[in-house]
């Protein structure tokens, strides 16, 4: 569950007020507790690979540790936070493709086997659920990420816009963008009508 | 030709991919690996901070080595001036008489001679040592 966006404003505040007097690992301890979802379902949400979306999310939380008593307020903590954090991930999607240059088959196929592996939870996949995630997946990589992290944050798109980086305006097309494609392939697939597949999926 | 969606036409869709796409939970042992990879990084950190420091205080020890060993040099070299100035004048003085009685009035010429003789040879041999000219003479 989100915290309301006056919450978070105050949570923010508390933050920068602890920074400032010098407070540094109160002030960490605080970040964390209000950013490390955050910052794992953004990484979720750009990287697709469980494992090394902890990976990015783990640099980039000492990454933040290390800097952020030199954090100066002129961008807002969230934006801060975020913009470290896309860094990290796209180091490590600059890391994967240095690997992918250098690897094989066996690479190759690990790699679509950790993909394979986002969003398998313990309990069964829901038929439904599992064509739908299938189908968010094959749309463009902009559409993609910015539907995923819509549904993680709640349906926020100022949080969305936060995250990535974009305007709020962005973001609002690129979900209408998303949502078109997407009812566009049910249809291709045979499921005339998307809304009765949807509302009658487990 | 595909009929233009109504924002109704989305509701469903909505709802399905709220249930398609669960917010990911943070993995188990998360903070764990993050307490340690923050520890980690201090102790790096601090090892980095130590080293630096040995660095800057044997930099600062080497500089005062050199800085001694310069004024050194330069009291001796100014000492070795001074000492070869008395000690020629000293040799001067008593050989002056001497090449007077031999030389006549050549005695101040060949005087002369003697001493831009020992300054060249005195001068050939600094610029042999600092070009690292093959030191021919030192071979003979």
């Amino acid at each position: 569950m989100q915290p309301a966006p006056a919450d978070a404003a105050a949570q923010d505040r508390d933050i920068v007020a602890l920074l400032q007097s010098g407070a540094l690992e109160p002030a960490f301890q605080l970040t964390l507790a209000r950013y490390q979802d955050k910052v794992y379902r953004l990484c979720c949400a750009v990287l697709r690979d469980p494992s090394a979306a902890e990976d990015a999310a783990q640099e980039s939380l000492v990454r933040i540790w290390k800097a952020i008593g030199s954090y100066d307020g002129r961008a807002s903590l969230s934006t801060w936070i975020y913009t470290i954090t896309r860094n990290r991930c796209l180091s490590a999607i600059e890391r994967r493709r240095e690997l992918a240059s250098l690897s094989d088959e066996a690479v190759a196929a690990e790699a679509e086997a950790q993909a394979d592996s986002y969003g398998v939870t313990d309990a069964e996949p829901q038929e439904g659920s599992a064509l739908l995630r299938e189908m968010v997946d094959l749309l463009p990589e902009r559409y993609r990420r910015t539907l995923t992290l819509f549904y993680y944050e709640d349906r926020s798109v100022s949080e969305v816009a936060s995250m990535l980086g974009m305007p709020e305006g962005t973001v609002k097309t690129n979900l209408s963008r998303a949502r078109a494609a997407l009812t566009e392939q049910l249809r291709r697939r045979g499921l005339a009508d998307p809304r009765h597949w949807l509302e009658t999926s487990p | 030709m595909s009929e233009p969606m109504h924002p109704d036409d989305f509701q469903p869709l909505d709802a399905a991919l709220a249930r398609a796409l669960p917010p990911p939970a943070l993995p188990a042992g998360f903070q764990v690996r993050l307490q340690a990879a923050l520890t980690r990084d201090a102790s790096d950190a601090d090892g980095r901070a130590a080293s630096r420091a040995h660095a800057q205080r044997e930099q600062r020890q080497r500089l005062a080595e050199l800085d001694a060993d310069y004024l050194s040099l330069r009291r001796r070299t100014l000492g070795t001036l001074i000492g070869g100035a008395f000690a020629a004048g000293a040799a001067v003085a008593v050989a002056f008489p001497w090449l007077q009685a031999s030389f006549g009035t050549n005695a101040i010429y060949v005087l002369a001679s003697l001493g831009a003789l020992v300054g060249l040879g005195i001068g050939t041999a600094s610029w042999i040592g600092r070009v690292r000219l093959p030191n021919l003479l030192g071979r003979l």
